[in-house]
């Protein structure tokens, strides 16, 4: 109920987000200072992501030789190709490999 | 109201091959929820209620990894703060458009529908609004059906392989597509790091101390080159 009720905020919050300069501010321009920091949400934001989905419960941030690798090799694949699709299998297979080896 | 054939046609085969990189995506947010042990209609229903793949799948993991519900919904909408952008870029072309419209259009308003019709620039009202919600129509219905896919093939898939790392590998993916100038690699590296320091906070707060000191960082190397 809690996971439910949550995504509902989650998606009443994306579809302002999309809305609120079309419905109610049509003739406000966003300021040039919100707009410049606007655009390091999303790196910011990712960047923190990935080492928050690794830390356990107690804190300890699980990132060791294999995820290194992954995240260095997928993220190269990714420069290279812009495929998700090439950067997931890439990523994924160096990550496996290293895992089975170290 | 007569339906505009060819602009149908047109929106249907622009919108498909752009969906194409955006199945893994889908995949593996029905991967998330299997092993998120949250609800799977509940899990799922975030494709509909949200419509936005890096939010769902920031509060899926989130909600699962065990963070606070309010910690996990705060990073899901800063996340999704970037349609904002979209938001204000479109608001001139909508003002022709009728109420319905208005209100309608920005609940399918993602990244590939913001690129298409950006690019396509169609000037007539009533062709941009067939092709608006066709391609609209076209993403919401195959992100729907992917993801629903990757929620099949999720408690199939061996638990050894730990395929909730695909997670973290996307992620490092729509990073480096995103990142075009010096002061965005800081921002993700200064919010990386900050959370790896922040780790031991409770409730999972580090990720948002971290988040906002990457926004920090990055604007400030942006002004002190400006």
């Amino acid at each position: 109920m809690t996971a439910f009720l949550a995504t509902v905020v989650v998606g009443i919050g994306t579809y302002l987000s999309r809305s609120i300069f079309i419905l109610a501010l049509a003739r406000r321009r966003i300021p040039d200072s919100v707009l410049v920091t606007l655009q390091f949400v999303a790196p910011a934001v990712l960047g923190a992501l990935i080492v928050a989905l690794l830390t356990d419960g107690d804190g300890n941030v699980g990132i060791g030789i294999p995820e290194a690798a992954a995240f260095v090799v997928g993220g190269a694949a990714s420069y290279k190709t812009r495929n998700h699709i090439v950067t997931l299998l890439v990523g994924m297979t160096v990550y496996w490999v290293v895992r089975a080896l170290t | 109201m007569s339906v505009d054939r060819t602009t149908v046609r047109r929106a249907i085969g622009d919108a498909l091959p752009l969906y194409v990189p955006a199945v893994p995506f889908a995949l593996v947010i029905g991967l998330a929820i299997a092993e998120s042990g949250i609800h799977p209609f509940v899990g799922w229903s975030s494709s509909w209620l949200v419509f936005g793949g890096a939010a769902q799948l920031t509060l899926i993991s989130l909600l699962g990894s065990g963070a606070a519900v309010a910690a996990a919904i705060t990073a899901a909408l800063v996340v999704n703060a970037r349609h904002l952008m979209y938001s204000a870029a479109l608001a001139p072309t909508f003002q022709r458009q009728p109420a319905w419209f208005r209100w309608l259009g920005p609940y399918v308003l993602i990244d590939q529908l913001f690129a298409l019709v950006t690019i396509e620039k169609v000037q007539r009202e009533e062709e941009f609004r067939t092709y608006y919600l066709t391609a609209g129509a076209t993403f919401w219905l195959m992100w729907q059906l992917t993801t629903a896919l990757g929620l099949a093939i999720g408690p199939v898939v061996p638990e050894e392989w730990n395929l909730g790392f695909a997670v973290p590998i996307l992620f490092i993916g729509l990073i480096v597509l995103g990142i075009d100038k010096s002061s965005k690699l800081v921002a993700a590296l200064v919010g990386a790091g900050v959370t790896f320091f922040a780790a031991g906070l409770p409730n999972r707060t580090g990720l948002l101390v971290g988040a906002v000191a990457g926004i920090i960082a990055g604007t400030a190397v942006e002004r002190a080159r400006a």
